[in-house]
């Protein structure tokens, strides 16, 4: 029993006829791509400059907003040292103020004491 | 290109804005009124309401007299660095003076000494032991320095 042409077998064989010929040195050099892309040496990757290799970090979604989260986070661990660091001068300058109000004498011992003096004929 | 640039911008915006955001929201007032010194106390050393109340009182009875004899101890000590500036440049000292100003130190010592005991003896006589013993080690460079002299 024959069956009607597929449209679709028809199709590919009018593109196969209508296709030229490539020469041998291309479909060769399709194969030879190929088997390198599969093959795909990571040292490749790593000989890219810097910046190319950044752009390509960036270009995934997901490390451009770990970086952008890092960087929030980063500053705000700065302004977190900040403070602590604020906050131990301050406690540190509040412990001498009330030193200053309790005992009006306590700077007694920042003065300089007396020095040689200077002869004069 | 253009892109990563303005990740790295917009990360860089976003660090800094955080940064400045949180360091201005925490940021602690700055010491000097007795107000604020009397809330750190409150806090170091754990006052209940009660006592806080008791002592500010007290230190607002005794601010005024503590400070009067702070700018009086000022004075002498900046006639004092007179006297000793004129003894270095001129060689010459006026004993007359410096008598003078001596004695008006040893009194003012003295009633320093006796403010001093007043607040420390009524600040400590509300607090627990615990208060105390951490008051005591917060005024220690002021005692050590009394125990030792009372010049300046």
């Amino acid at each position: 029993m024959n069956h009607p042409p597929d449209p679709l077998d028809t199709a590919l064989e009018a593109l196969r006829t209508s296709t030229p010929a490539q020469p041998e040195s291309v479909q060769h050099e399709v194969w030879r791509r190929i088997a390198h892309g599969a093959q795909a040496d990571p040292s490749e990757a790593e000989a890219q400059p810097w910046w190319r290799r950044l752009e390509a970090a960036f270009a995934r979604p997901a490390f451009a907003a770990a970086f952008v989260a890092a960087c929030l986070l980063l500053g705000l661990f700065l302004a977190e040292m900040r403070l602590t660091r604020l906050q131990a001068e301050r406690t540190a300058a509040l412990e001498q103020s009330y030193l200053r109000l309790v005992d009006p004498l306590f700077r007694a011992t920042d003065t300089p004491r007396a020095q040689q003096a200077v002869h004069r004929p | 290109m253009k892109r990563t640039a303005l990740i790295l911008t917009l990360g860089l915006g976003v660090g800094a804005a955080g940064h400045v955001l949180w360091f201005n929201t925490h940021r602690p007032v700055a010491a000097g009124s007795l107000d604020t010194q009397l809330a750190w106390m409150q806090t170091d050393l754990g006052l209940e309401p009660d006592q806080f109340e008791r002592i500010k009182a007290l230190h607002e009875r005794l601010e005024p007299r503590l400070l009067e004899l702070a700018a009086e101890v000022d004075r002498l000590r900046a006639e004092f660095a007179t006297f000793e500036r004129e003894r270095l440049e001129a060689g010459e000292v006026d004993f007359l003076k410096v008598a003078r100003a001596a004695a008006e130190r040893r009194t003012l010592g003295r009633e320093c000494d006796a403010s001093t005991t007043q607040l420390v003896a009524e600040a400590t006589r509300v607090m627990t032991p615990e208060q105390r013993k951490r008051y005591l080690e917060i005024l220690a460079p002021a005692l050590e320095d009394a125990g030792h002299s009372r010049a300046f």
